[in-house]
């Protein structure tokens, strides 16, 4: 019964995967052009094999297996600090003629590369693979799955908007089809979530092991990421099955409007005019699901406070959204008429 | 083997009555015709038939039973308008039927498609109106429905396709289904309904069997030798049901008797007279729009 809702969502997911192997060829390309760098770990490798080389191995007492690097002829000194998932530490110390002459402060994915010269000699510290915080994958797979979410935010519009008769003579109860499609769409927001992670993983992994960091803040943010762009395909539902003749200007305009009102929080309230539009837009926003997507709050101190307190208002907000706005659609839904 | 019974169906869009103390009974394996002019309501009866409008007042019973999402396995729809989603395939659209209904046969629809001359390979939206028609047609009747709603499945065909479509509208009579479809092809309903009801302003103004209502209506014309005649009570009796008079010309629709009426029409001083018969198109027209059915028999008449 869904099957006009899966042709949808595969049109869509089409395109994003257009999109995101246009990214990823990107990053092969990127990732062509730097191969002559030798990487981190094949330069360790490269001086080992040095005859004049003495190497010794020790495990620090939290667990660190160092491995040390001694040059005397080169009057090279490398400490190779291996803190598992944690990633590993590189210090080399050199004369400053031989030093790396290009890329002085470099980072690159979980690569950092950052010199100091000491008179005539230099010291190099590379911290390589540590782990990403699934933070920023979500962030990025939130803003696709914001754009699919508002694509697809109109299945119960587009129904009415012309194929009632076809959708309401098919053998299952009005209810059962509109939960089936949007449930579908679901299915496809999520999707999108997971291409967008799945490419720009696949982007890391062009250059080194992604090692994907998913505790605290970074759990906060994959619920979130969820919650966030169904919250809002809710949203966008229910305006359009409310209003299904202007759903494609609804789908276009609703969120630059709703932009605009965010920005209007933000007015000075310098005066009673001022004051009055910030209190109208502020009250607005309440019902917009991306007021309450952040994973931190400003804290007294004016910075951004990344322990989870508020969280759970928040998570519950869009959950919230979600079922109210979905619960609305439904009950137009029932009562449209071809 | 199922039939349909609608009774006192109304439809009020705001105040205005959209359909108006509506009755009708179409039989299992029949042919059921229903005829109105643009706005008469027939649309919207069908869509109260099919749920798609909620009926303001009035029952619709399948077999007896009220109608349930399920009972859409038994009962295939044509609307009036194209509902096809331009952005799919024909090929897309016959795979959608055969998700939807259990007993949806997709060799037949294809075979109706070919029939057609529908190219199932194009996109809904590079098709022509006719061929649309044509696409809604092929999955309706591959559906093997009991019971058939079409809402003007000829619309846009050319000739040859609307033959094929009332070919087919009489062989699911014959196979013991039920139709009741619209149109505003008279011919082609006398053709294929067994049993009609003319729609006007919501209301049935006329129903019953085809050969009954032929049968029983004639206008029996006379010329009278100048313009201050007298019809002697004529105008006044029960089968005498209108009465229209144009100087010397008198025309009487009667709906039984006709050569008992000229007689008299003839005794009242009436020369020329003529018992004229009508077929479903003139009684639509008698039925509808009198005046205009009365000066166009007469003018067909003489003509030929």
């Amino acid at each position: 019964m869904t099957y006009i809702e899966w042709l949808r969502i595969r049109n869509c997911l089409k395109v994003l995967a257009i999109i995101l192997v246009i990214l990823v060829g990107l990053a092969v390309v990127l990732r062509i052009s730097v191969a002559r760098y030798m990487s981190p770990a094949q330069w360790v490798h490269h001086i080992s094999r040095d005859p004049g080389t003495h190497e010794s191995s020790v495990t620090l007492p939290d667990g660190t297996k160092r491995m040390i690097l001694d040059n005397p002829g080169e009057r090279m000194h490398v400490i190779i600090d291996d803190h598992g998932s944690a990633g590993t530490h590189i210090e080399v110390t050199e004369p400053s003629s031989r030093a790396h002459k290009e890329n002085n402060n470099v980072s690159v994915g979980s690569v950092h590369v950052v010199e100091s010269r000491h008179g005539t000699m230099t010291t190099t510290i590379i911290d390589t693979n540590g782990a990403v915080p699934m933070l920023y994958y979500m962030a990025i797979a939130d803003v696709f799955a914001l754009i699919v979410a508002t694509i697809l935010a109109a299945p119960l519009a587009r129904e009415i908007n012309g194929h009632l008769e076809m959708t309401l003579t098919k053998p299952i109860s009005r209810l059962r089809y509109a939960l089936g499609a949007i449930g579908v769409d679901v299915v496809g927001i999520l999707a999108a979530s997971v291409m967008t992670v799945a490419a720009f993983y696949l982007c890391q992994l062009l250059f080194e092991t992604p090692r994907l960091d998913f505790s605290g803040v970074n759990t906060r943010a994959i619920l979130m990421g969820i919650a966030s762009p169904l919250a809002w395909y809710a949203m966008l539902c229910a305006a359009t099955t409310w209003m299904p003749r202007a759903y494609g200007a609804l789908l276009g305009l609703i969120p630059l409007g709703l932009l605009f009102v965010g920005l209007l929080t933000l007015v000075p309230t310098s005066n009673v005019v001022a004051l009055f539009i910030h209190d109208v837009a502020w009250v607005i926003s309440r019902f917009d699901p991306l007021t309450y997507v952040s994973v931190a709050s400003p804290n007294s101190e004016g910075t951004m406070d990344y322990s989870g307190a508020n969280f759970g208002f928040r998570i519950s907000m869009e959950a919230l959204f979600f079922v109210a706005y979905g619960a609305l659609a439904l009950w137009r839904w029932q009562r449209v008429e071809a | 083997m199922s039939s349909i019974k609608i009774s006192n169906l109304r439809k009020i869009y705001g105040s205005t009555p959209a359909v108006d103390g509506l009755s009708l009974e179409v039989q299992s394996a029949s042919v059921f015709g229903l005829l109105g002019p643009n706005g008469a309501g027939k649309t919207t009866t069908f869509k109260c038939m099919l749920g798609l409008a909620r009926p303001s007042s009035g029952e619709i019973l399948y077999d007896g039973k009220p109608l349930t999402p399920q009972s859409f396995e038994r009962i295939a729809y044509v609307p009036e308008r194209n509902v096809l989603y331009e952005w799919l395939t024909v090929d897309e659209h016959v795979e959608m039927n055969r998700r939807a209904y259990k007993a949806f046969d997709p060799a037949r629809a294809r075979e109706l498609l070919s029939q057609f001359g529908v190219d199932h390979r194009k996109r809904a939206s590079a098709l022509s109106k006719g061929m649309r028609t044509a696409v809604m047609v092929a999955c309706a009747f591959a559906r093997n429905a009991e019971i058939l709603v079409l809402d003007e499945p000829t619309s846009g065909l050319d000739p040859v396709n609307q033959r094929h479509v009332l070919s087919l509208i009489i062989n699911e009579a014959a196979k013991g289904n039920s139709v009741i479809f619209s149109s505003h092809q008279i011919g082609q309903v006398e053709r294929a309904a067994e049993t009609i009801a003319i729609v006007d302003r919501g209301k049935v103004i006329l129903s019953g069997l085809v050969d009954d209502l032929k049968a029983d209506r004639k206008i029996v014309e006379g010329i009278f030798p100048d313009v201050g005649f007298s019809l002697d009570g004529i105008a006044n009796d029960p089968r005498v049901s209108r009465v229209d008079r144009t100087e010397r010309i008198v025309r009487l629709l009667v709906t039984a008797g006709a050569d008992e009426i000229a007689s008299r029409l003839s005794a009242s001083g009436a020369t020329g007279i003529r018992v004229l018969d009508l077929n479903l198109e003139d009684i639509f027209l008698y039925a509808v729009s009198p005046v205009t059915a009365t000066t166009d028999i007469v003018t067909k008449e003489q003509s030929s």
